[in-house]
C-alpha cells in the first residue's frame, strides 16, 4: 500500500467487488487532534547551575561513560582550567545540587573530575591538547595587553581565558610561589604540589607571562601597571591575618594560620611545641590542624560555635577528627598564659548560642564564670583572613572589606576589574575560578567595546551566578536550556535502580600521619565508570529510545544519519507519553497554538 | 461410475471431486454422514483437503469465511439448529462476497426436538444473500455441488444446496459419479481476484461509512441479479459435458394442466407420481418444481403460470404470521401482473410428517373444487 | 537505562501513523511491537472491538500487512480457517495473528478460542486487554478487574467478580505457549512475540493495554500505569510452556496496589477496607503463581 491520499469513489463501478481496502491511512493528519504538543528541549542539569565554575558536568560525565577521558578533560578546560585542583579541594556544590541525591546518593562528580584530570596528566594527553590550543592562539593573537595582579585561582583563571581569546597576559605575583592559596594555603596531603605545578604549567603554556616576587604597591606602582596595560584584573586575595585581640596575642609562639601554612607548604621548618591549639572553624583552621598533626603534635581546635555552624567542609572536619584532632566546641580564647616569655596554656571561656545574627547564624555569647584552662605550647589563629587594598588608588570603591564590582567584575575604576577573595562572594577556590572567568569576559567586552550585559542571557547558566565561557566564545547559548533547571520531580525514576555510590579509597590514618602524602587515592576506572552510569543526565538526551518506543502513533522518528529524534507533527496526537517516559526531562509539553 | 449411495454421501463425493481445499464442519443429525465420509476420504488421502473439526457450526462458518478470504475453495454442511447458529455469519459471508458452498440437510426446528425433514431452516435464511438451490434426488445433489462452485465463484456469492433430511440424506439411490478428469473439465480451480496476499495487502471488511455502504450492498444486489443467467449458462455447460441438467425451475406435464402444483424437494417426486395417476383418471394436473429459490425465479414462474386459472403451492415450511414461504414469494412475483392464476396455499409435511400421494390428491381436489384458498394456507393432513 | 537497543533490529514499522486510536491508547503500541516481531508475512484477523476502529475505515488501512475483519466472536475460528487455506495454497510460512480485545477473547469469543486451542491450531492469538468493552463505551467484561467502575458496574455496584484468568484457562488446554505481556515492557513483549513466532501450534499473548478514557487516567500515564500493574503484582509477567512450565519474567517490587489505583479514577471509590482485601488477594495470587513456577513440565521429567 503506497497510496496515501484520501480516496473518493464516484461510482459503484469504481469500487472493488469485495469489501477490500487497499489504501494507507497515513494521509490522515491526526496531529489536528492535539491540544498540547511535545518539543525536544535540552534543559540545564542542576549540577551545572550549582557549579560556580560553570562546568558542563552532565556532558563530561557522558564522555566518561564512553571512556573518552581526554574529551572530558577538554570540555572541563573550556570553563575551568583547574580540574586537578577542583577534583581534590572543591567543596563540590555540584554534588549538593545533584538530583540523584534525592533518590539514593549523589553522583561522585568531584571524584570523576579528578579522574579525568589525572588521566590527562598521567597519559600526557592533557599537554597535547593545550599544545594544539597554543598553536591556534598564534593565529588569533592580538596586540592587547592585560595585567593580572595575583596568581591565585582567580587570577590564573582570568589569565587562561584571556590567553585563549588571544590577549597578551602578564600575571604579577608578590610571592615566589605561583598559585596563591593553592600553593601556600592548601597543604600537600590535599593538593600535592607537583600536581598543582603541572596544572599551572598547563595554563602558562598558553603564553601567560608570570612575574614573581613583584609586590604591587611596594616593588612597583599600581598606576604603572595600569598605564602599561589595556586592562587590569585584581585578584590579590585575602592574606592578612586577623589578630585574636586578647592579651598575649603578640607573644612569640602565637602564629597566624596563613603564615604557618605558607611555611609548611614551602618546606620551611616551623618551631612547635607538643601541644598546639588552633583557633577557628574554617578550612584554614582544619588545614592548620591536620598539618600540625603530621608534624607529630597534639592538636586541639577551639571553635566558638558548634560543629553544625563550622564553615569548614564536613569531610575535612571528620578527617581531622579521625586523624586525632580534638574539637572543642563553644569555646573562645580569653588570654594567652605565659611563663618566662614562653606560652604554656590558654584561658578560655565557654560560649552558648544566643540570637541569630545578620548572617543567619546564632551569636555566641560567653557564659559567665565558665572559664577554663587548656594546655598549649603554641597558638595558631585561623579566625578569618582580611584583604589589603593599600596598593590601590583612593578612588576605588570598597565596601566592608570587599572591592565593589558590577555583575561581571568591573570596579569603580575604568578598565580595572576584580575577582576572587577580594570581592564579596563565598571564599572558595571554585568561586574564585568563576569570578576569574567572568572577569575575562568583562575585559574582553571592555576592550572590544561590547556591553557585557547584552550577553548575559546567552551565557548565564541558571540563576546562581555561573556563566559559560563556551557560550560566550560561540556567541550564543541555548537560552531556554540555560534558564530551565531539571528538578528532581522531573526525573522518571522508573528507569533507575537504587545503587551504591562509588567509594573513595583513603590512605589509613596511621600511614597518613607519617607525612604529607595525598590522603585520597582516587577512584579506580571501574568504580568511576559505575558511578558515572548513575548520572541521570538531567536535561540531555542520551538516545535511550524511550520516546521512540512508547509512541502509540509512531510519531517519534529517528533522525536520518545522526543520533536523535524528531516528532512527526502531522500525526502526533499530543498524548504526552513521550514526555512522561523521558527519564530526564528532555521533552517539554506545550499548549498547541491554533 | 454408478453407485448406490445416500444423499449425504453424494455430497461427500461432490466435495471430493470439486477439489475443495478447506472444510470446516460440526456434526448434526441428519448431516453426519457427509462429514464422516469426508473424514475418511481425507485420512485416505483421496482428497487434498484440510478438514477443521470445529467446535460449533458458528465456528464452522467463521472458519470457512476465513479460509475463503485466504483464497481457498471451502465447504461446510449442516442442518436446522446448526444452520440457525450460523445465521449471523451467513450474512457476513454474503456481504464479504465469498463463494462458500454449504450443504444444508433440511430438518425441522426445535422445540420440540425434531430430526425429520422440514424446509423452514434453509428458507429462514432467505434474506442473508445466499444463493439457494433445492434438490430432489441424490444424483441432483451430486451434480448441484459441481454447479454450485462454478456459480458461486463466478458471481462471488455463497451458495447453499438444500435437500430433505432422511428422505434423501439417508436413502440410497443409484448415482452416476463422474471421474475426476471429467469434473476438472467442467470445474476449474478457484482463482480469486482479491484475497489475503502478503505481497498485495489489503484490509478486508473494514468499517464503511454510509457514503460507501449502500454501494457495497448494491454490488451484492447486482451480483445476485446476475445469478439467474449464470446458473442457466452453467447448467448448459454442465449438460454439454454430463448429458444431464436441471435448470432453475422444472416443469412437469404443465402444458395442458388445469391446475399447477408448485413444490420442491422430495415432495416433487411424490407429486410426479400423483400427477401420473390423476392423468390416468382424466385429471390434467401439472407441476412446477422450484430448484433455485434464491434469487427467486420470478420471471420464470410468471412465464410458467401465466394464463392458468389456479396454482397450488405446497410448502413444507412455515413462516408464522404470514404462511408458506414459497407461497409468499410466488404471490409477490405474480402481484400486479395480468392473467395470473389464483394462488392456493398449502402447508404440508412439517416435522417429517409424510407427504403421501393421498395428501397431494387431497390438495389437488381442494384446489379444483374451490374458488380460492385460505389466507395463510391450509394445513394439509392436520389432525384437528 | 531505559531504551531497548535490540528492537533496532527491525527498524521497519508495519503500521502507518494516522490511525484512529485515542490519545495515549495502549492497543496500537502493543500491535506495533508484535507486528514488528512477526514481520510482513503476517495476516491479522481483527474481530469487533477497538482495533476495528483503530484500523481505519474503508477504503483505508493502518496495517501494512493483510487484515481480515471478522465477526465479534469469531477471531479464533476465522484465524483457523485462514491458517488452513494458507497451508493449502503454499503459504504455510505466513503467520496468522488473531488480534482481539478482552471482550472478544474472554467472553463472546471464548468458545472459538477454546476450540482453536484444543485443536492446537497453528495461529498466534494476541489479546490486547483494556479490561472492558471499550469500543462500545466502557461496559464491563469478564476481564474487568474486581472493584473497577465501568458503565455497567457503576460505583455503587462496582464489579464484584474477579478478573478471569485467561492464561490459566489456556494452560488447561496445554497449548505450547501462553504468556502475559505489557506495553510498559516492550523488550519483553517483543521477545515473547519473537518466541511465539518461532513456535508452532496455538500461541497466546495476553497483553495489558491501558485505556485512558476507560480507566479514567491521564493520557500520558499509560506506560506508567501498565508498569505499576506489573510491579504491584496485579498483572505479573510470566510465560507458560505446554500448560505446565511457568516462567516468571519480571520481579515485582514492594509497592502496594494503592499506588497502582491512584492513577486511575475507575478505582477512586474503593474504601480502605476494600483496597486491603484486594491487596490480600493480589498477594495470594502471586504466591500461587510462585508455587506453580516451582514445578517442572511433564516433558522435562
Amino acid at each position: 500500500m503506497i497510496d496515501s491520499r484520501p480516496v473518493s469513489y464516484k461510482k459503484v463501478s469504481d469500487m472493488p467487488e469485495m469489501p477490500a481496502a487497499f489504501n494507507s491511512i497515513s494521509w490522515n493528519k491526526t496531529g489536528t487532534w492535539r491540544y498540547i504538543k511535545p518539543r525536544y528541549q535540552d534543559k540545564l542539569a542542576p549540577c551545572r547551575e550549582g557549579c560556580p565554575a560553570g562546568e558542563d558536568i552532565e556532558k563530561y560525565i557522558e564522555l566518561i561513560k564512553e571512556e573518552r577521558y581526554v574529551e572530558a578533560y577538554m570540555l572541563i578546560m573550556e570553563e575551568n582550567p583547574f580540574p586537578s585542583v577542583c577534583g581534590r579541594v572543591c567543596y563540590h556544590p555540584c554534588e549538593d545540587n545533584c538530583n540523584r541525591r534525592n533518590f539514593d546518593r549523589e553522583v561522585s562528580i568531584n571524584s570523576l573530575e579528578r579522574l579525568v584530570a589525572d588521566f590527562a596528566r598521567t597519559t600526557k594527553k592533557g599537554e597535547a591538547f593545550l599544545a594544539k590550543e597554543r598553536q591556534a592562539n598564534v593565529r588569533n593573537k592580538m596586540k592587547r595587553k592585560v595585567a593580572i595582579v595575583g596568581s591565585g585561582p582567580a587570577g590564573l583563571t582570568c589569565a587562561f581565558h584571556l590567553a585563549r581569546i588571544g590577549y597578551n597576559v602578564t600575571v604579577y605575583e608578590a610571592l615566589s610561589e605561583i598559585g596563591g592559596i593553592l600553593a601556600v594555603g592548601i597543604p600537600d596531603y590535599r593538593l600535592p604540589k607537583d600536581i598543582l605545578k603541572w596544572e599551572i604549567n598547563q595554563i602558562l603554556s598558553l603564553g601567560v607571562e608570570v612575574k614573581t616576587n613583584l609586590k604591587i604597591g611596594k616593588d612597583i606602582e599600581f598606576e604603572k601597571i595600569r598605564r602599561g596595560h589595556d586592562c587590569v584584573f585584581l585578584a590579590t586575595g585575602a592574606h592578612k591575618n586577623r589578630k585574636l585581640g586578647i592579651p598575649g596575642d603578640d607573644l612569640p609562639g602565637v602564629y597566624s594560620g596563613l603564615d604557618f601554612l605558607r611555611r609548611v607548604n614551602t618546606g620551611q621548618r616551623v618551631e612547635l611545641g607538643e601541644f598546639v591549639a588552633v583557633i577557628g572553624g574554617g578550612n584554614t583552621a582544619i588545614d592548620v590542624a591536620r598539618s600540625a598533626l603530621r608534624l607529630k603534635k597534639k592538636v586541639k581546635i577551639l571553635y566558638r560555635r558548634t560543629k553544625n555552624e563550622m564553615p569548614a567542609n564536613e569531610e575535612e572536619i571528620s578527617e581531622a577528627e579521625r586523624e586525632g584532632a580534638i574539637l572543642e566546641f563553644l569555646a573562645a580564647p580569653v588570654r594567652v598564659i605565659e611563663e618566662n616569655g614562653r606560652i604554656i596554656g590558654m584561658e578560655c571561656v565557654r560560649m552558648r548560642l544566643g540570637n541569630v545574627d545578620s548572617g543567619g547564624r546564632r551569636t555566641p555569647v560567653p557564659v559567665k564564670e565558665s572559664n577554663f584552662i587548656i594546655e598549649a605550647d603554641n597558638i595558631i589563629t585561623a579566625t578569618g583572613e582580611e584583604t589589603d587594598f593599600s596598593y590601590l588608588p583612593e578612588d576605588i570603591r570598597i565596601n566592608e572589606g570587599a572591592v565593589e564590582i558590577d555583575m561581571v567584575g568591573a570596579t569603580s575604576i575604568n578598565g580595572v576589574f576584580a575577582g576572587g577573595d577580594i570581592i564579596d562572594q563565598p571564599r572558595t577556590v571554585v568561586h574564585a575560578i568563576g569570578s576569574g572567568k567572568r572577569g575575562a569576559i568583562a575585559i574582553d567586552c571592555f576592550i572590544k567595546g561590547k556591553n557585557p550585559l547584552a550577553f548575559m542571557e546567552d551565557i548565564e547558566l541558571g540563576s546562581k551566578g555561573s556563566v559559560s565561557m563556551r557560550c560566550y566564545t560561540d556567541g550564543a547559548g541555548d537560552n531556554e536550556k540555560n534558564r530551565t533547571i531539571v528538578g528532581f520531580e522531573n526525573i522518571n525514576l522508573d528507569y533507575f535502580e537504587v545503587s551504591e555510590r562509588g567509594r573513595m579509597p583513603y590512605v589509613s590514618v596511621k600511614n597518613r600521619l607519617k607525612g604529607f602524602k595525598e590522603v585520597k587515592l582516587g577512584l579506580s576506572r571501574e568504580i568511576a565508570l559505575r558511578d558515572a552510569e548513575r548520572c541521570f543526565s538531567c536535561g540531555s538526551c542520551t538516545c535511550c529510545d524511550n520516546c521512540y518506543i512508547f509512541c502509540p502513533d509512531i510519531s517519534v522518528l529517528r533522525k536520518e544519519g545522526e543520533e536523535g529524534y524528531i516528532f512527526d507533527y502531522d500525526h502526533c496526537k499530543g498524548c504526552g507519553i513521550c514526555a512522561e517516559e523521558c527519564p530526564r526531562y528532555v521533552i517539554s509539553m506545550e499548549e498547541e497554538e491554533r | 461410475m454408478k453407485k448406490l449411495i445416500m444423499g449425504n454421501h453424494a455430497v461427500s463425493f461432490g466435495v471430493m471431486l470439486s477439489r475443495v481445499d478447506v472444510i470446516a464442519a460440526y456434526p448434526i443429525t441428519p448431516q453426519t454422514q457427509v462429514v464422516e465420509l469426508l473424514s475418511e476420504m481425507c485420512a485416505d488421502k483421496k482428497i487434498n483437503t484440510r478438514f477443521l473439526k470445529v467446535e460449533s457450526e458458528h465456528s464452522a462458518m467463521a472458519s470457512c469465511i476465513g479460509a475463503s478470504t485466504a483464497g481457498a475453495r471451502t465447504f461446510t454442511a449442516t442442518s436446522s439448529q446448526g444452520l440457525l447458529l450460523m445465521h449471523e455469519l451467513l450474512h457476513w459471508a454474503a456481504g464479504a462476497r465469498l463463494p462458500i458452498v454449504m450443504a444444508n440437510v433440511n430438518r425441522a426446528l426445535g422445540p420440540a426436538w425434531n430430526i425429520w425433514t422440514e424446509e423452514t431452516d434453509s428458507l429462514a435464511q432467505r434474506d442473508t444473500g445466499w444463493i439457494q438451490m433445492y434438490c430432489e434426488s441424490n444424483q441432483e445433489i451430486l451434480d448441484t455441488v459441481f454447479q454450485a462452485y462454478k456459480i458461486a465463484e463466478k458471481t462471488l456469492l455463497p451458495l447453499m444446496l438444500a435437500y430433505d433430511g432422511f428422505y434423501l440424506s439417508h436413502t440410497l439411490e443409484p448415482v452416476d459419479i463422474p471421474d475426476q478428469k471429467t469434473v476438472d473439465s467442467f470445474l476449474p480451480g478457484y482463482e480469486p481476484q482479491i484475497k489475503v496476499d502478503v505481497d498485495n495487502p489489503n484490509a478486508f471488511g473494514s468499517i464503511a461509512y454510509p457514503e460507501h455502504y449502500m454501494e457495497m450492498r448494491y454490488l451484492i444486489k447486482k451480483a445476485m441479479d446476475g445469478v439467474r443467467d449464470v446458473a442457466v449458462k452453467v447448467n448448459d455447460e454442465f449438460r454439454d459435458i454430463f448429458k444431464r441438467g436441471y435448470g432453475i425451475i422444472e416443469k412437469y406435464k404443465t402444458e395442458d394442466a388445469r391446475v399447477l402444483l408448485i413444490t420442491t424437494g422430495t415432495a416433487a417426486s411424490t407429486t410426479r407420481i400423483v400427477i401420473d395417476n390423476l392423468r390416468k383418471r382424466g385429471n390434467k394436473i401439472g407441476m412446477i418444481r422450484i430448484k433455485m429459490f434464491r434469487p427467486f425465479p420470478s420471471q420464470e414462474i410468471r412465464d410458467a403460470v401465466r394464463g392458468y386459472d389456479k396454482i397450488a403451492v405446497i410448502d413444507r415450511n412455515m413462516s408464522f404470521g404470514v404462511g408458506g414461504i414459497f407461497a409468499q414469494e410466488i404471490r409477490a412475483a405474480l402481484s400486479g401482473y395480468s392473467n395470473m392464476p389464483v394462488v392456493f396455499e398449502f402447508i404440508a409435511g412439517l416435522g417429517g410428517r409424510d407427504i403421501t400421494p393421498n395428501t397431494i390428491e387431497e390438495i389437488t381436489k381442494y384446489t379444483l373444487n374451490h374458488e380460492r384458498g385460505e389466507e395463510g394456507g391450509i394445513w394439509a393432513g392436520l389432525k384437528i | 537505562m531505559g531504551g531497548i537497543k535490540d528492537l533496532k533490529k527491525t527498524e521497519i514499522e508495519h503500521m502507518h501513523p494516522g490511525h484512529f486510536a485515542c490519545q495515549g491508547c495502549g492497543a496500537p503500541l502493543a500491535m506495533r511491537y508484535v507486528i514488528r516481531a512477526l514481520g510482513k508475512r503476517t495476516v491479522v484477523v481483527i474481530p469487533a472491538g477497538c482495533f476495528s476502529v483503530i484500523q481505519s475505515p474503508f477504503p483505508y488501512s493502518t496495517m501494512k500487512v493483510p487484515v481480515v475483519h471478522c465477526a465479534f466472536e469469531t477471531a479464533a475460528s476465522t484465524a483457523s480457517g485462514i491458517r488452513a487455506a494458507l497451508d493449502m495454497n503454499g503459504n504455510g510460512d505466513v503467520h496468522v495473528l488473531a488480534w482481539a480485545g478482552d471482550g472478544a477473547t474472554f467472553d463472546i469469543g471464548l468458545q472459538a478460542l477454546s476450540g482453536a486451542a484444543e485443536r492446537n491450531e497453528n495461529i498466534i492469538y494476541g489479546c490486547y486487554d483494556n479490561e472492558a468493552y471499550m469500543n462500545t463505551g466502557i461496559q464491563r467484561s469478564s476481564a474487568t478487574p474486581y472493584g473497577a467502575w465501568t458503565t455497567t458496574t457503576p460505583e455503587r455496584q462496582f464489579k464484584d467478580s474477579p478478573k478471569k484468568n485467561i492464561i490459566e484457562i489456556l494452560a488447561g488446554h496445554k497449548i505450547p505457549y501462553a504468556a502475559t505481556a505489557s506495553v510498559a515492557y516492550p523488550e519483553d513483549l517483543a521477545r515473547k512475540a519473537e518466541k511465539a513466532r518461532d513456535m508452532k501450534g496455538t500461541r497466546f499473548l495476553h497483553i495489558l493495554a491501558p485505556c485512558p478514557p476507560g480507566w479514567r487516567s491521564s493520557t500520558e500515564k499509560t506506560i506508567k500505569i501498565a508498569r505499576l500493574a506489573t510491579l504491584t503484582k496485579v498483572f505479573p509477567l510470566y510465560e507458560v510452556i505446554n500448560g505446565e512450565e511457568y516462567i516468571i519474567n519480571v520481579q515485582p517490587k514492594k509497592i502496594p496496589v494503592s499506588e497502582y489505583f491512584k492513577h486511575q479514577m475507575r478505582f477512586r471509590h474503593l474504601k480502605e477496607e476494600e483496597i486491603k482485601d484486594i491487596q490480600k488477594r493480589v498477594d495470594y495470587e502471586w504466591e500461587r503463581l510462585l508455587n506453580r513456577s516451582m514445578m517442572e513440565g511433564f516433558n522435562n521429567k
